[in-house]
């Protein structure tokens, strides 16, 4: 078999998530136009020269009563007319999808010079309604219709396994939000960036930080918030081409080393009593992230130097931390009283604030967490920068632990 | 030397942050807004905020009004509240910072940093949240370390929100405290800091409050609907002009604009000068929003009402014919799918009397704002960050990129207002807005 061609990352651009395009009267178009004509611009490579495009969005025709986003890609550009484009969809795993499909026809040598633009305007409807969209994410009928907030349950549910075999506490769950917000706070992209936040305001229960769902507090979720984040995937002749544009050595350019993919069903309650007897409660995470690894030739996350994960909940990035093998499984809350986990700590998780800090625009999120893993292994990640980043993992999942998608990116 | 360059950006920033400690806050006026503000965003980066106010039930209210700002009851763990009489004398000795936001009036202000200069320790910072008060004047008369630690540091209002904010030394202000201060609000207290000069209004109100007063004036020929449509969100801010002063008070508009024409007249004086049909109104109590209306409000039904300023009546909006705008529709459009570029080159472009009047005061705020350049700011980019940051209004070179070069000459030009040399000088091509941590796009909004 003909050796598979590397997949060149080459830039991106990401809207400031704090942005609230309802309140600017817009069309997400002007979202999606934002973040591809920056990355173009960030990379100094002209509209004409892409082949391909691909688009994630969750939920436009609930939110924006819109399908059909691909073809928005016509409407930022004369020069994309007759482009190839399509759009993906996996829940809030909408984005690293879109990014596996551009990928895939690079490796497949369809193509030279992919676009992938990650979209969502979720601000055009109020919290009730927008918390009924998600819940489409789940098994609508069996886990969400009829009920207020259905995602800060499920995962309050994934905390609650975590009680059951291993113990849990809310102190952890409080550091979590603390760091992903401090985080934050050095990334100018963010969406919670001027937000009131410390850790006590993470344990207070009062008033100001209610719960939402069983042991999920407001401190514990993402936020809602409307963001777009675009990337350009190269194939080595391209990037071979655009090295020498740039005056870059080929080599400093970050690749896709290595990608994981799977799913599970879409009930959380399956997938609990699929693993019930297994080391992991999300199984298919775990694989998940070890396939990508293998697939980069890295033995385990000791060879990552940060992590992106999908902390869309404090109990989701709890969860990751074993299943990324930082801890043995259950021992989470370890890493994360020895300081691993903190901007730095060993292995950093969401230096940019991650989706709770940054902001979880869903169709956008893959994509954002692809880019910030660029700008970590090219060194240009500003304030939040981990020094001498060379391989950077992302994990975002779609669903109540449903599609899984990881990727690593590195130098 | 003034510079609008973060100092953070040098390198030395962790050796600057160091060089002094901030552990103790004294907040005087922390029952008003900007220093109950200032003092909940002080206890993100400070152990101990002292909120003080005439009464401690006053200090208290501020407190219970802070927390319900930031929506945090932790705030309340860091602060401790008095009042002037009992406790000023304890307090602000064992002060780091005294941080001064009561009423802004030169006499009351005097008075309080009389009693500061009578009991702070030598090494305590001073600074005063005065939005337009000359800071060398305000220094008159104090000790030599009183003035060597005294600033002004100019947060907007709400300061939980808005991170813009005005660093502004007097002659005898410690350079060295200066850079501290710089890099510390940045790194510490998360401010996008400009350093201005200690004129008139600094820089943010100088430029801000020009264009609101301009638009006051036309309101009375135009009435204030259609001048808030006219120089309206698509022309680059989130409230139009005629809401903010609403918004901001009468009063407070009046204070910014009245000391700016006395003490800075430049080449826009005129435009500076308050509207008559104003100081009348506000003879009979109209303040804007917090009396219940100014341009804008409710009749006892609740149906909006609007200012007629020749006769100085309230009308129902309903009755107002809205004249042919089409050409604010077609530009709204354009912005609304993102396309800026040609939204702002068709406003340049635009024909019709209407189009001339939200020209004008556009044209105007770009060359009022490079002709202040070396007066407030030493470059464009100091003003460019206090428009952006301070008023979330398009920043000046923004417009000149959007609108492009030439047709921004062309239409100052045709304003009969004078080209600012760094335009006219400058090739076709040039781009003057050098933030890339700001997305242009969020200026211009599509209504």
């Amino acid at each position: 078999m003909a050796q598979i061609p590397e997949v060149y990352v080459l830039g991106g651009y990401q809207t400031d998530f704090a942005r609230n395009w309802s309140k600017e009267k817009k069309h997400f178009v002007a979202m999606m136009r934002e973040a591809v004509l920056g990355a173009l611009k960030e990379t100094q490579i002209e509209p004409g020269e892409i082949d391909v495009a691909h688009t994630g969005n969750f939920a436009a025709e609930l939110y924006s009563k819109q399908g059909h986003l691909g073809a928005f890609f016509l409407e930022i550009d004369p020069a994309f007319s007759g482009l190839p484009t399509s759009r993906h969809e996996a829940a809030c795993a909408s984005g690293s999808i879109a990014l596996l499909a551009a990928s895939a026809e690079i490796e497949a040598q369809r193509y030279d010079l992919a676009c992938v633009v990650g979209v969502e305007q979720m601000k055009t409807v109020g919290p009730g309604e927008g918390g009924d969209f998600l819940g489409t994410a789940a098994w609508y009928e069996l886990e969400a219709k009829g009920i207020e907030f259905p995602f800060p349950k499920l995962f309050g549910k994934l905390g609650d396994e975590y009680d059951k075999r291993y113990g849990l506490k809310d102190e952890h769950l409080a550091e979590i939000s603390t760091i992903n917000y401090a985080n934050a706070k050095l990334n100018p992209n963010a969406q919670t960036r001027t937000w009131y936040m410390n850790y006590d305001h993470a344990m207070s229960r009062d008033e100001y930080n209610g719960s939402i769902g069983g042991r999920i507090h407001i401190s514990d979720c993402s936020q809602v918030t409307d963001g777009a984040a675009a990337m350009l995937l190269a194939s080595p002749e391209y990037a071979k081409k655009w090295a020498d544009r740039v005056g870059v050595p080929l080599e400093s350019i970050p690749r896709i080393k290595g990608w994981g993919h799977a799913t599970a069903r879409m009930r959380f309650e399956d997938k609990v009593a699929e693993s019930r007897d297994a080391e992991y409660i999300l199984p298919h995470v775990r694989s998940t992230v070890t396939d990508a690894q293998k697939r980069a030739g890295i033995a385990d996350t000791s060879g990552i130097d940060a992590i992106e994960t999908h902390d869309c909940f404090t109990t989701s990035e709890y969860m990751a931390i074993d299943h990324f093998g930082l801890t043995a499984p259950g021992e989470s809350w370890k890493a994360i009283e020895e300081g691993v986990i903190a901007l730095g700590g060993a292995t950093p998780i969401n230096p940019s604030g991650g989706l709770i800090g940054a902001g979880h625009p869903v169709g956008a999120t893959g994509v954002r967490q692809a880019l910030d893993c660029h700008k970590q292994v090219a060194g240009q990640a500003g304030d939040y920068q981990v020094d001498g980043a060379k391989n950077v993992q992302t994990l975002n999942i779609g669903g109540s632990g449903t599609t899984s998608v990881s990727l690593i990116i590195g130098t | 030397m003034l510079s609008s360059t973060p100092v953070a950006a040098s390198g030395k920033s962790s050796d600057l942050l160091s060089s002094r400690s901030i552990k103790h806050v004294v907040v005087l006026g922390a029952n008003g807004a900007m220093g109950l503000g200032s003092g909940a965003l002080f206890t993100t980066a400070v152990p101990r905020v002292t909120f003080l106010a005439r009464t401690k039930e006053k200090a208290d209210g501020g407190l219970a009004a802070a927390v319900k700002m930031v929506r945090s009851s932790t705030v309340a763990s860091k602060v401790d509240t008095g009042s002037y009489d009992d406790d000023f004398d304890r307090v602000v000795a064992e002060a780091d910072l005294i941080f001064e936001a009561v009423t802004e009036q030169l006499d009351l202000k005097q008075q309080f940093f009389d009693r500061i200069d009578a009991v702070r320790r030598p090494d305590s910072i001073v600074a005063t949240v005065t939005s337009g008060l000359s800071i060398n004047q305000l220094a008159e008369g104090r000790s030599e370390s009183f003035r060597k630690n005294f600033l002004g540091l100019h947060f907007f209002n709400p300061p939980n929100v808005i991170v813009g904010t005005e660093l502004v030394a007097g002659k005898d202000t410690d350079p060295k405290l200066v850079d501290f201060l710089d890099v510390y609000c940045t790194k510490r207290l998360g401010r996008a800091m400009v350093r201005t000069a200690d004129t008139p209004g600094f820089a943010g109100n100088r430029i801000g409050f020009q264009l609101l007063n301009e638009c006051a004036i036309l309101a009375e020929e135009h009435g204030p609907i259609l001048v808030d449509e006219l120089v309206g969100p698509y022309t680059g801010r989130a409230l139009t002009p005629l809401a903010t002063i609403d918004l901001v008070g009468w009063d407070i508009h009046r204070a910014i604009v009245d000391n700016i024409y006395e003490l800075a007249p430049d080449e826009a004086h005129e435009t500076l000068k308050l509207p008559q049909y104003m100081a009348d109104l506000m003879a009979k109590g109209v303040l804007g929003r917090k009396t219940g209306g100014g341009f804008f409000g409710k009749d006892d039904a609740g149906d909006r009402i609007v200012l007629d300023p020749k006769t100085q009546n309230f009308v129902p909006t309903s009755h107002l014919m809205r004249p042919d705008l089409s050409f604010i529709d077609e530009i709204s459009n354009l912005h609304r799918v993102g396309r800026y570029v040609d939204g702002m080159q068709a406003f340049a472009e635009a024909s019709g009397p209407y189009a001339a009047i939200a020209q004008k005061v556009i044209a105007r705020y770009i060359s009022y704002s490079f002709h202040r350049v070396g007066e407030v700011t030493d470059d464009i980019s100091g003003i460019d960050r206090i428009m952006g940051y301070g008023f979330n209004w398009a920043p000046p070179s923004v417009l000149v990129d959007t609108i492009g070069l030439k047709r921004t000459i062309q239409m100052i030009d045709k304003a009969g207002l004078p080209v600012p040399p760094a335009l006219a000088n400058a090739q076709e091509g040039t781009t003057f807005f050098d933030d890339p941590q700001v997305d242009v796009g969020k200026f211009f909004v599509a209504a």
